[in-house]
């Protein structure tokens, strides 16, 4: 026998996975517009659009929720956590959006020196698929591997800002600055989703080192 | 495969259609009840009417305060009868309300076993023996053991007539208490006995008012035993150890008799024994209604209306 | 509504409850005519808090509830075993008067049952007068102190002997709930108060259980759990006989432990 609140919740989950997939179409092909000099400024703008009205359908959709079935339990730490991941969505199209624009304020990049994001700009992509995979699976191991790969940006992003202070070429320095900026704020912001989705599967919000350590990597993390 | 919605029409149009048939058998039903009301009620108002009709005219202040005069002469009164009935009635209610009041206790409250079933069981058959079995026995018991007629003679009888009416209606009247109105007053933390007197008896008042007059009003007219109990007399009360007279045995006694006079003075002897049977109906009621703070709807509750 | 940025800021570390235990159920089992229907079970209860006891229809909640105040004893068939320990005195041990513990520990039934022919006043004072106390002044004083416990005094203190039976409803739980106070009791137990009344009545009733919660302890059965999310502290959660889970009640409705739990309260079975 469905519950009243099964239909709302199934469209919920099929709102929460066309943004997932737009969030990923945008960020991938902003990235590549920037490495490989692709114009796809309109697209990512019209994919970003959509996920915007995408998320307040999605916000609406929740506190209606809410309002008629006062849900408790699983049901409610998924709802919850889904007004947050739908707003993650939302930063990575609208950070997307803004990796294009660099490309279109500064014009001809194509001589500057991309070796650097190469790596970074894969981990970030991975880190937004693995997002949208968590919230789909709740596998918690993709919270480890999300963790690692957020680690690894962020030391990358140290090491290469003081290195493009000293820089010779002014636009390449600053744009690869922007870009960097920008993917660093894509881990982050796919690091807050991470933490949303850990909310749903376990009722904390921060899994700390110990926890991972002790019901992760060393049990069974079929309980979850 | 029907369509649910064909399955609907189907079924409604199995139900029997004929409204207007229906209708008249409503009221034909109707008029039967009725009828049959009608019925039971016309004996009821023709003895009140012949009653009255015939007794009215008897009825003096000599005729309610004087002793019975030579017989044949239409002299005298039924004053010592009247003293009499509301004497026994007194002394019966004395003895069989409590016992009865108590045994229809015992009976709701703790009588859910097989000692209640077996007293409930003797109760209801002792309810249905003739009067004048019971009136023997007294006679037997008391009569004969004290050497005389007398009132405790007619007392016991009529109490025996009247404790198993009143432990019947206590007991169902008891029932009639929602259980939940014990367990609040458990819940209170007062004992059993506290719970049932103040609580579940007051409740249950209305239920035993009536029984109690049911059984009153039934004595007042029982004759048979009184005949071999307090045997009957011409003189006021002359202690509790002495025969005396009552109403129904001197309407019996007047009855008999072949003069126009006596006859009269039965029928009179009758009107005066229903009006004390109604004044005390009335009166008792009464005295219940206005105990309640409610002042309205006064006759309605007298008549004995119970609150919504 | 939460933002991204406050979430990771939480800290997990909570307070701890620093209330002493003021009813404990010891290995608590009922057996009605030989079957055993409540099963086993340990519960403790803090002062001055409101515990609810959830659980689909017959899992023995209110059977566990009736042997907090032994209204079992005037059950036929029911045989209870355990303690029951009210601040360390267990309370079915042979030389405790149930009576004694009967005024402890106080009930309110499902369905309000004012003494029929009684008036508000005397409604209110039975327990105190049919347990001897007698002196006028002090039943005004006990009967206005419990009407303004249970929210009432204001609708009705200008006519106390208005038959109790002429309220409506919810006045006429308010009513029982103020007799129950009135005998001072130091647990009150309520079954389902608030299930046969309407929802403004039923919202009064839920405000007057959260003040009592901060003088008495409060154990409470009931079927609606948003009731039981918005009135209480700790939750039970029974199903056939035995507890399943006890908790703070937003544990139990945000994470609940046991499968079984989080299934029923999302409405997943029964």
């Amino acid at each position: 026998m469905t519950r009243l609140i099964d239909p709302p919740l199934k469209n919920l989950s099929a709102l929460m996975a066309e943004m997932g997939d737009l969030a990923i179409q945008s960020v991938v092909l902003a990235i590549d517009s920037y490495l490989y000099d692709k114009d796809t400024a309109t697209q990512v703008h019209d994919i970003s659009s959509e996920i915007s009205k995408k998320y307040f359908q999605v916000a609406d959709l929740t506190f209606d929720i809410f309002l008629r079935y006062q849900p408790v339990a699983d049901d409610f730490r998924l709802i919850r956590s889904s007004i947050e991941i739908s707003y993650g969505f939302t930063r990575f199209g609208r950070y997307a959006y803004d990796i294009t624009q660099v490309r279109s304020t500064f014009g001809d990049i194509s001589e500057c020196d991309k070796s650097w994001l190469i790596e970074v700009s894969d981990k970030v992509k991975t880190m937004i698929k693995d997002a949208v995979m968590y919230f789909a699976e709740l596998d918690i191991r993709k919270a480890l591997t999300m963790q690692e790969n957020e680690d690894y940006v962020d030391k990358l992003y140290r090491e290469r800002l003081p290195m493009l202070i000293n820089s010779e070429n002014t636009k390449c320095a600053l744009a690869e600055a922007l870009v960097l900026r920008y993917l660093e704020r894509l881990a982050d912001h796919a690091m807050f989703m991470s933490d949303a989705i850990n909310y749903i599967v376990t009722g904390k919000h921060k899994l700390t080192k110990q926890f991972m350590v002790k019901n992760v990597i060393d049990r069974d993390f079929t309980q979850f | 495969m029907m369509s649910s919605v064909q399955k609907r029409a189907e079924y409604r149009s199995l139900f029997k259609h004929n409204v207007k048939g229906r209708l008249v058998v409503d009221k034909i039903a109707m008029g039967v009840v009725l009828g049959c009301v009608v019925i039971a009620i016309i004996p009821l108002g023709s003895i009140l009417v012949e009653v009255f009709k015939n007794g009215l005219a008897a009825l003096s202040i000599e005729f309610l305060t004087q002793i019975p005069g030579a017989i044949g002469t239409g002299t005298g009164g039924i004053g010592p009868a009247i003293q009499g009935t509301i004497i026994i009635i007194g002394m019966s209610s004395l003895i069989g309300i409590p016992i009865g009041v108590m045994s229809g206790i015992f009976l709701s409250e703790f009588g859910d076993n097989r000692l209640g079933r077996t007293v409930r069981f003797f109760n209801d058959v002792f309810m249905e023996f003739p009067s004048i079995v019971l009136g023997i026995f007294a006679f037997l018991t008391i009569v004969l053991l004290l050497g005389h007629f007398s009132l405790w003679a007619g007392a016991f009888a009529l109490s025996l007539i009247m404790f198993p009416i009143v432990a019947r209606t206590t007991e169902e009247s008891l029932k009639l208490v929602p259980l939940t109105y014990r367990e609040a007053g458990l819940a209170l933390g007062l004992r059993q006995w506290v719970v049932t007197f103040r609580i579940v008896l007051s409740a249950a008042k209305n239920g035993m008012i009536t029984g109690i007059l049911l059984a009153v009003a039934r004595i007042s007219g029982e004759t048979a035993p009184l005949i071999m109990t307090v045997l009957g007399s011409s003189q006021f009360f002359a202690g509790f150890d002495s025969p005396m007279d009552a109403l129904p045995l001197r309407i019996w006694r007047l009855s008999l008799l072949p003069y126009d006079s006596a006859q009269l003075q039965g029928w009179g002897a009758a009107v005066v024994l229903i009006i004390i049977i109604l004044t005390i109906n009335i009166g008792v009621r009464y005295y219940f209604a206005t105990k309640n703070s409610a002042k309205g709807k006064l006759f309605y509750r007298i008549m004995g209306g119970r609150k919504q | 509504m939460t933002t991204v940025m406050n979430v990771q800021n939480e800290s997990e570390k909570q307070p701890t409850d620093e209330r002493k235990y003021k009813m404990i159920a010891e290995n608590v089992s009922v057996y009605y005519g030989g079957i055993h229907t409540v099963k086993n079970i340990t519960m403790k209860f803090r002062e001055k808090s409101v515990t609810s006891l959830i659980g689909p229809s017959g899992c023995g909640k209110t059977t566990f509830l009736r042997c907090l105040n032994r209204m079992h004893d005037m059950t036929k068939n029911a045989r209870v075993e355990g303690k029951i320990l009210l601040d360390g005195e267990d309370l079915y041990s042979k030389d405790v008067d149930p009576i004694y513990h009967r005024r402890k520990v106080g009930m309110v039934f499902q369905k309000p049952n004012p003494f029929p022919t009684m008036s508000i006043y005397d409604n209110v004072a039975a327990g105190l007068r049919l347990n001897g106390v007698r002196d006028k002044k002090i039943l005004d004083e006990i009967v206005e102190d419990s009407l303004r416990m249970a929210y009432l005094w204001d609708e009705v203190k200008h006519d106390l002997k208005k038959p109790a039976m002429e309220l409506s409803g919810g006045q006429q739980q308010r009513v029982c709930i103020a007799r129950a106070l009135a005998i001072q009791p130091e647990v009150l137990l309520m079954d389902e108060p608030a299930s046969a009344l309407d929802p403004i009545a039923t919202q009064k009733i839920e405000e007057t259980i959260t003040e009592l919660a901060k003088e008495f302890t409060i154990i409470i059965v009931t079927h609606n759990m948003q009731q039981a999310v918005r009135v209480s502290d700790y939750t039970a959660f029974m199903y056939l006989g035995d507890l399943v889970e006890f908790n703070e009640t937003k544990k139990i409705f945000t994470q609940p432990q046991n499968e079984l739990t989080a299934k029923y309260v999302q409405g997943q079975f029964g």
